[in-house]
């Protein structure tokens, strides 16, 4: 029992060295991708600055992912860093518009000619 | 304001060292949030400002310990975001206030116009008022209205309108009569109006009461004649039954030879 358990310390601190000693960011990549589907649900695809942001956190994601697989978790730490803010902004950008369009239309509303 | 001066002075005492210059995004970033800070964003998202301000540091941080990096880069890029993130959040709130005043606004808006409609019935109820209230001061000049129970009645004095014992009109009761029939017309066409002969208690009571039948008939037909709808208007003779003043005087007898048009009041108000 602890021979394995310390087996599994010796693997596990030889994988992290060969991993350049940096974790997986998980966590970061879990946190953008739960932005970016915010964003999306907030409607960020229909304005056009939300949906800027939104496709390139997509796109940060995804260059995360290959980083990842190659092993190269820092560099993807810090690609997920710009993929969280990017989704993120999009996601208050989509909610900037909504808010800013519902204003609008209860402005329209208190100008119509049928309500003076 | 105070981290950009520090900026600069890092930025320049790096440059005299010989080592890079801040990367662009480090650059846009501080710009972002230098104007982000100053605007609607710190007043409705200070703790948003806050950590753009701490994400602005961790850059710059990064950059005086490793240059212009890719994770300088990755950092300074997501602190301009962060910082762009409040602002967009403080927009949306003011957003949201403007539509709720908006909304009110309109609510005040109908509810004005339902009051406006309420004004311009009642201000058009008042002008009907006002008009028959016209009718009967016309009348006043003409000739003696008073308001009884039975009605508003108008009184003619018999001299006016015919020769002693005589029942047809003269031509200067016509004249009168024409300003009467004209009010009476103005007036409210539902109510019903009863012409009343009445005499002096002289002479024979059966002759007083067909004299008084045949003078309130020819009243009567002559605002016909007027435009008065006929079976609005009926003529009775009174004689002497219902004197108003004493019969012993000439003056009594002269107010008691009279006809009083009653316009009795219509079944729908007054």
């Amino acid at each position: 029992m602890e021979k394995n358990a310390l087996v599994a310390a010796i693997g596990l601190a030889f994988t992290l060295t060969a991993c350049g000693g940096y974790a997986v960011p998980t966590d970061r990549l879990i946190a953008s991708e739960a932005a970016t589907r915010s964003a999306r649900e907030v409607g960020a695809s229909n304005a056009p600055q939300a949906a800027l942001h939104l496709k390139l956190a997509q796109e940060e994601i995804a260059q995360a992912k290959a980083l990842m697989s190659d092993g190269n978790n820092k560099r993807a730490d810090y690609v997920l860093i710009r993929a969280k803010a990017d989704a993120e902004l999009a996601l208050a950008l989509a909610k900037q518009a909504s808010a800013q369009a519902a204003a609008k239309k209860a402005a329209d509303q208190l100008n119509a000619p049928g309500n003076q | 304001m105070k981290n950009g001066s520090m900026f600069v002075a890092a930025s320049a005492l790096l440059v005299a060292c010989g080592t890079t210059n801040p990367p662009a995004e480090l650059v846009q970033a501080q710009e972002t949030y230098a104007r982000v800070s100053k605007g609607i964003a710190a007043q409705y998202k200070p703790d948003e400002v806050h950590e753009a301000k701490e994400a602005l540091d961790s850059a710059q941080t990064q950059f005086e310990k490793d240059g212009d990096s890719p994770e300088t880069k990755d950092l300074a890029y997501a602190a301009g975001l962060k910082a762009q993130q409040a602002e967009a959040e403080a927009a949306t709130i003011l957003a949201m206030g403007d539509k709720e005043t908006n909304e009110k606004n309109a609510q005040k808006q109908t509810i004005d116009s339902l009051k406006h409609d309420v004004s311009v019935e009642r201000s058009k109820r008042e002008d009907a008022e006002k008009k028959a209230a016209q009718a009967s001061s016309d009348l006043a000049r003409i000739a003696a209205v008073k308001q009884e129970s039975r009605g508003m009645v108008i009184t003619l004095s018999g001299a006016v309108l015919f020769t002693s014992g005589q029942s047809a009109l003269l031509p200067g009761a016509m004249v009168k009569l024409n300003d009467v029939g004209e009010a009476l017309v103005k007036g409210n066409p539902e109510s019903k109006i009863v012409v009343e002969g009445h005499t002096d208690s002289q002479g024979r009571a059966s002759d007083n009461q067909e004299l008084s039948l045949a003078r309130a008939q020819a009243v009567r037909d002559y605002l016909v004649s007027r435009g008065i709808a006929q079976d609005r208007i009926t003529a009775q003779g009174l004689g002497s039954t219902r004197p108003v003043a004493t019969n012993k005087t000439p003056e009594g007898r002269a107010d008691n030879r009279r006809v009083e048009i009653v316009v009795q009041p219509s079944p729908g108000g007054s």
